[in-house]
């Protein structure tokens, strides 16, 4: 039986926003279609992960204070996981982890806190803290040459410049900055966004979409995802798209 | 002269309101704000003034609090109706005083919003703190925990009243440590219950020492993060506890504390820790145990807390959970009773909600105990429904509807028990929709 391998960073930090869920639904997806999905754990003070081991590395976002303990963590294995993104292990990264993978992180003091340089993406902290974007957001991404609707939640204070392959375009809310036209980055193999939601609970598109790239990746041959159901999932995407985007 | 012309026309509006059967809630207390924002130093109270404040049982707290000291025979004035920001005890002042700012009381007792404490008692005498816990909660309205239990640090550093904290919380407990000169801090604990656990069952935030950043080390959870903690480097967590519940049975309703059995209607471990922090107050303020006793046993909230209804002759008990643990604690409720039952999950997205339903997937819908069907409504009833179906309860057994009547027919298509969970704003209907539902 085909299987997947996913490494979740620092589940007691980065657990703010139900972000975990994105893990519980990809287990969900690949289970219901008989494969093996395992999940291996990683925070501070455990053995070192090899990165390249994994067929998907998830990260999510976190309280401000903890996220610097775990920055200076992380960027031991900056070469390991460079090697990783290389190889197409698949990356999704939600707000703090996507804001860890760019260049740095300048916060409204001007202090500069550098991150894994993996992406040449880096993040501003609005100079107002309590100005922040927060609030339902709709993106349209593109994934496999097919257009699909992407619906989250964003709360970010963080503005990220320079991101030359958005994930989406954003229909409703603001995306990387206040009043942006795009949210999030990506590569086949990465997906790093502000969404929370959990992203993949309300996109089964954007799970399978994964899915199926990890294990096309792995076993080297196409797969046609036997289709599940997802009643409350279109249930729910149809009521949200009519609510956010013809207010 | 402005503070009198500011009460005399309050008192005006507040006939006026009277007049047109409307309560006032926060309008009055907007009203004084506005004309005179230092009002509430203007009061003369020489009663003890008591405040409670949580993410979750304050307004039980508080509510149990008023009735105790009332059955005591004392004069208490309170703001039970749950108005718990500036605005609302300043309406409840602003009703019980006199022409001249006098209030006539024997206590004050208020259940006030965790962001408001330093704002209300910056300039207004507090006697007793009692803090229960804090969790995630809105995060989208309110922000990170961390940054609210630093607002109240601060504002407890020069504080000398009587601080009454939860040692069970390592984010509460900490308070303790604001103010090195306060003698007055008494710490209350609760014996390991039955269905306390080893590793974090549900989410929580007392990870890390917020000392010296350690890991702290728990012996048991009883839920979320509150448990007996001990930091192993700095040793945070040790202290000498004022009030301790020791044999806790949910079944029959009692725990004991020095040697006196205390009965409860509820039958839940949060709502223990809310009588026991009642008692530590009773026993600051010499209430007579004979009383605290017969209070706790008659004492209801009656406003969907654990609130328990006869709906269509099926026993039904709606619990309101506003945040993660609010729910977990519901779900904790629903898994230590073994008989078969159905639930009700009613969840909305309005303004006072949060906006962000995210915190949905922080509520541990694993192994449910001898559920049947489970029935989701609310503004975000889908939402729910895939957050229970991801979990692994059968998706040909959850049934999600937008609208409650239908929602109500479906839940009371089987004669099981039904636990009904609604978060703020859907509460107050779900409960209307349940009494009309009955006739
Ligand atoms: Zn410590």
């Amino acid at each position: 039986m085909e299987s997947l391998k996913i490494l979740y960073l620092y589940p007691d930090i980065l657990e703010l926003y139900g972000d975990y869920g994105n893990i519980q639904v990809l287990k969900y997806r690949l289970e219901k279609r008989n494969f093996i999905c395992t999940i291996d754990r990683y925070s501070i003070g455990d053995d070192a992960p090899n990165f390249q081991d994994y067929d998907i590395v998830f990260a999510g976002g976190g309280a401000d204070n903890e996220q610097s303990i775990l920055a200076t963590d992380l960027i031991k294995y900056k070469e390991n996981i460079k090697l990783a993104v290389k190889s197409g292990t698949f990356f999704l990264l939600i707000c703090g982890a996507y804001q860890l993978f760019g260049k740095y992180y300048k916060d409204s003091n001007g202090n500069t806190t550098p991150g894994l340089e993996i992406f040449p993406y880096y993040t501003a902290s609005n100079p107002d803290k309590k100005k922040r974007c927060i609030g339902n957001i709709v993106i349209e991404a593109t994934l496999n040459e097919k257009k699909t609707k992407v619906i989250g939640f964003e709360n970010h204070g963080g503005q990220t410049f320079d991101v030359f392959s958005p994930f989406g375009n954003v229909l409703c809310g603001n995306g990387n900055k206040f009043g942006d036209k795009y949210e999030g980055f990506f590569l086949d193999n990465v997906i790093a966004t502000y969404l929370h939601g959990p992203l993949l609970s309300k996109n089964p598109d954007v799970a399978d979409y994964i899915i199926k790239y990890c294990l096309e990746r792995k076993y080297n041959r196409e797969f046609k995802l036997q289709d599940l159901n997802d009643e409350f999932e279109n249930l729910c995407r149809k009521q949200l798209l009519d609510k956010f985007l013809n207010k | 002269m402005i503070n009198y012309l500011t009460i005399f026309f309050i008192k005006i509006l507040n006939i006026i309101l009277k007049l047109f059967g409307k309560n006032g809630g926060n309008i009055l207390g907007k009203m004084a704000l506005k004309f005179n924002k230092n009002i509430f130093s203007h009061f003369k109270v020489n009663c003890p003034v008591i405040a409670v404040t949580a993410t979750n049982g304050k307004t039980s707290t508080n509510n149990c609090i008023k009735y105790t000291l009332s059955n005591a025979g004392f004069k208490v004035v309170s703001n039970v109706e749950g108005n718990n920001m500036d605005t609302g005890i300043l309406s409840t002042l602003l009703k019980n005083c006199t022409i001249s700012g006098k209030i006539k009381a024997d206590f004050l007792c208020f259940e006030v919003d965790e962001s408001y404490v330093p704002i209300i008692f910056k300039s207004f005498r507090l006697d007793a703190l009692i803090v229960l816990n804090f969790f995630r909660d809105q995060l989208d309205r309110n922000g990170e925990v961390e940054t609210l239990i630093l607002k109240i640090y601060d504002f407890l550093k020069t504080y000398n009243g009587n601080l009454i904290l939860n040692n069970d919380d390592p984010n509460v407990s900490r308070l303790g440590k604001a103010n090195p000169n306060n003698k007055k801090v008494y710490y209350f604990s609760v014996e390991k219950y039955k269905y306390a656990t080893e590793t974090m069952k549900e989410a929580g935030e007392g990870k890390f020492c917020p000392f010296c950043k350690t890991k702290l080390v728990y012996e048991y959870y009883q839920y979320s993060h509150i448990g007996k903690f001990k930091c192993p480097n700095c040793g945070y967590g040790d202290n000498k506890i004022y009030k301790y519940a020791y044999n806790i049975n949910l079944e029959k309703r009692c725990f004991d504390v020095d040697g006196i059995t205390y009965s409860i209607p509820g039958n839940n471990i949060y709502t223990i820790y809310n009588h026991l922090a009642v008692l530590a107050v009773c026993s600051l303020y010499n209430i007579d145990t004979e009383i605290v006793l017969k209070s706790f046993k008659d004492f209801s909230l009656n406003n969907g807390r654990s609130e328990e209804m006869l709906i269509k002759n099926c026993k039904s008990i709606i619990n309101l959970a506003k945040n993660p643990t609010g729910a977990n604690v519901s779900i904790r409720m629903l898994n230590e009773n073994e008989t078969k039952k159905d639930m009700l999950f009613v969840l909305n997205d309005n303004l006072a909600d949060g906006k962000d339903v995210s915190w949905i997937w922080d509520i541990n819908f694993d192994k449910l105990n001898n559920v049947d069907r489970i029935v989701t409504s609310g503004t975000r009833a889908y939402d729910i429904a895939i957050r229970i179906k991801t979990a692994g309860f059968d998706e040909n057994k959850i049934f999600p509807f937008l609208d409650m009547e239908s929602a109500l027919e479906k839940l009371y298509e089987t004669s099981n028990i039904k636990y009904i969970i609604a978060n703020y704003t859907a509460l107050q209907p779900t409960r209307a929709a349940l009494k009309k539902f009955n006739n």
